[in-house]
């Protein structure tokens, strides 16, 4: 269809300064990537100077003990909330759309989304006083707080992906299972749930993804000894950059491109 | 009401009394259904028939029970269903999106509903391989949906609704989306299906000519209501108001003053003073004198010689509608008037503005209530 445009209408592409634009706009977008990526296999320790390869700054990131313990800690936290999130975005995304039309739904459908229109620093400093406030109270400081923050603001994200899904649905489906002897549990269980599993797939990754990356709540919410990845390389920033943290970036660079290139070849090839 | 099957108290395969559906409440509420009364017989191809919004598709929704009446009785082989969700119904439907499981084959999607019904691998199995072959698509059980032509899909529907052997089959304008031919094709599939299986089936549609081909009663509905209720013939032949006598096919309505009235007949004056019998509805008395509407179909009026002549008309136009051509003619008192004419090469249509005498054949004739 682009390809046989007609020469009559609109084409921003005909625009003076397309090209420039285009280009401009992608090398600020990848080039400090490409750089950061580059400069991860310097043999020396300046992030200016090439002074050959080496994938020494890999070894010392493996062989650093803090680096092993918040990575884990990143992925165990992002596995937990993500996994909590979808299961209770599918419920909410069902409760919304399979239900008909009921009072408040435009507002429920709101506060649902609420994460992804007030500001993260604001949450995050709500969090910060409520949690400290709940410290007090129970004198509990493990991980519970960080994977309630991160499921509460990975659903809007899950939530998203899966009620677009549910939409795209006939709801004839349902009826015709139904009309074939299917009670309501049978016909979730063999037509509605197969049927949604690639948006439910989609959403845990994009959950996944945005809790693996994200700073702010954590910064906020996280007690003594419970730095993140994310959180850690902002502290070893402080002290100066060496190639380690560019290899760190790197190898988080390649798990969330792995993430996200699954995440579009689910929604493509099982979305028809 | 068919009051022969009424009044003879033979019990329907569905029997539907004083149904009622209205949605929503107060100043806001609609009324889908009114009054409905219909006893559909064992083994009967029953069609609903009206423009859209006429309420034939909620009435099907209605029997399937994915509607439940506001008030009434529905029963299904004689056991009061209302109330009952449609997984608890002997009833099966073809959808009109036809509603095929996406991400199941062919023969899954046959196979779902004698699974459900807890029937045994090897039960499900051979009813399916029945099912394929009755729809001639076993070269195609293991193809996905999306992966076969509308007309397949609509092969697969109705072998899915037909495996778990429902006393009732519902279909919803099933044939709307095929093309003419296809369509037709399928009309003749449909009534070998039915011949074959002897199931109920209960065919909703908006074209009247498909539910004259097919059925063996057609109910006529508008705004809720059943209007007429008949073989085919009889709706054809004898509609009872304006509505159905415009609805079905195509209908010259004449004003005529009455010149005398007989029992059951009424002379009417024809245009130039010809008198002409024509049958009156059931009740119906109309005073010496008085205008009424009666009603002649196209293919009912034949060109004469001025000797035989009953009416005068003058040729206004032709068109050609390959097996007959449609002379549209004005009468001596300026009334518009169809004839329908079957072509042939003997017979080349008359001249604009050329005069013809015309004939009625006998009993054609028939005087509406309104």
């Amino acid at each position: 269809m682009s390809s046989a445009a007609p020469e009559k209408g609109f084409s921003v592409r005909r625009l003076p300064g397309f090209g420039a634009v285009a280009v401009f706009t992608f090398a600020m977008l990848y080039l400090p990537i490409v750089i950061l990526v580059f400069f991860s296999f310097n043999a020396g320790p300046s992030q200016a100077v090439w002074e050959g390869f080496s994938l020494q700054w890999y070894e010392a990131a493996f062989q650093n003990r803090q680096v092993r313990d918040v990575s884990l800690r990143s992925l165990g936290l992002a596995l937990t909330a993500a996994s909590i999130a979808t299961v209770l975005a599918t419920l909410a995304a069902l409760g919304t759309t399979r239900v008909g039309r009921f009072p408040g739904q435009t507002m429920i459908y709101a506060l649902i989304n609420q994460p992804l229109m007030v500001p993260e620093i604001v949450t995050g400093i709500a969090l910060l006083i409520f949690v400290a406030a709940i410290k007090v109270q129970t004198g509990y400081d493990g991980m519970g707080y960080l994977v309630a923050a991160h499921t509460a603001f990975c659903i809007p994200f899950a939530y998203l992906s899966i009620r677009a899904r549910l939409e795209t649905l006939d709801p004839a489906l349902e009826s015709a299972a139904a009309d074939l002897y299917a009670s309501p549990a049978q016909a979730f269980r063999y037509i509605t749930l197969p049927l949604l599993v690639p948006g439910i797939l989609a959403g845990f990754m994009l959950s996944f993804v945005i809790s693996l990356d994200t700073v702010v709540i954590t910064e906020f919410v996280k007690s003594a000894g419970q730095d993140t990845l994310p959180t850690y390389m902002l502290g070893q920033l402080r002290r100066g950059v060496t190639p380690e943290m560019n290899a760190i970036a790197t190898l988080f660079l390649a798990l969330s491109v792995m993430i996200v290139t699954a995440f579009f070849l689910i929604t493509r090839t099982r979305g028809r | 009401m068919d009051a022969r099957v009424q009044d003879a108290g033979i019990r329907g395969e569905i029997d539907i009394a004083g149904v009622n559906k209205v949605f929503g409440q107060g100043a806001a509420a609609f009324h889908a259904l009114t009054d409905i009364d219909l006893t559909i017989a064992t083994g009967e191809f029953f069609t609903l028939l009206g423009p859209s919004g006429c309420g034939k598709t909620t009435l099907l929704r209605v029997i399937a029970g994915f509607e439940q009446p506001t008030s009434g009785s529905l029963r299904i082989n004689g056991a009061e269903v209302a109330g009952l969700g449609p997984n608890r119904r002997p009833v099966n439907t073809v959808f009109q999106s036809y509603a095929l499981f996406p991400h199941m084959t062919v023969a899954q999607n046959i196979g779902f509903g004698l699974k459900m019904l807890g029937k045994s691998k090897r039960e499900v199995e051979a009813t399916t391989a029945d099912m394929l072959r009755l729809v001639q698509m076993e070269a195609l059980a293991e193809r996905r949906p999306a992966e076969i032509s509308g007309g397949q899909q609509q092969r697969v529907a109705l072998a899915r609704a037909l495996a778990p052997r429902p006393r009732v089959l519902l279909l919803d304008e099933p044939l709307s989306a095929l093309d003419l031919k296809l369509r037709k094709e399928m009309q003749g599939e449909l009534k070998r299906l039915q011949a074959e299986t002897g199931i109920t089936f209960v065919f909703v549609t908006h074209d009247q000519e498909e539910a004259l081909t097919m059925s063996d009663r057609v109910a006529v509905m508008s705004a809720g209501r059943i209007l007429q209720m008949g073989a085919p013939t009889e709706i054809y032949n004898a509609p009872v108001n304006r509505f159905v006598a415009d609805f079905i096919g195509e209908t010259n309505f004449l004003v005529l003053p009455v010149a005398s009235v007989n029992g059951a007949t009424a002379t009417l004056t024809l245009p130039g003073g010809k008198p002409a019998t024509a049958r009156l509805p059931d009740g119906m008395r109309p005073a010496t004198g008085a205008d009424v509407t009666a009603v002649i179909r196209p293919e009912q009026a034949a060109i004469t010689g001025p000797e035989e002549a009953e009416l005068t008309a003058t040729v206004d136009g032709a068109v050609f509608f390959g097996t007959d051509t449609h002379l549209q003619l004005t009468l001596t008192d300026g009334q518009p008037f169809v004839l329908r004419r079957q072509n042939r090469p003997d017979q080349p249509p008359p001249a604009t503005g050329e005069k013809l005498g015309l004939s009625l054949a006998p009993g054609a004739l028939r005087v509406l209530e309104d």
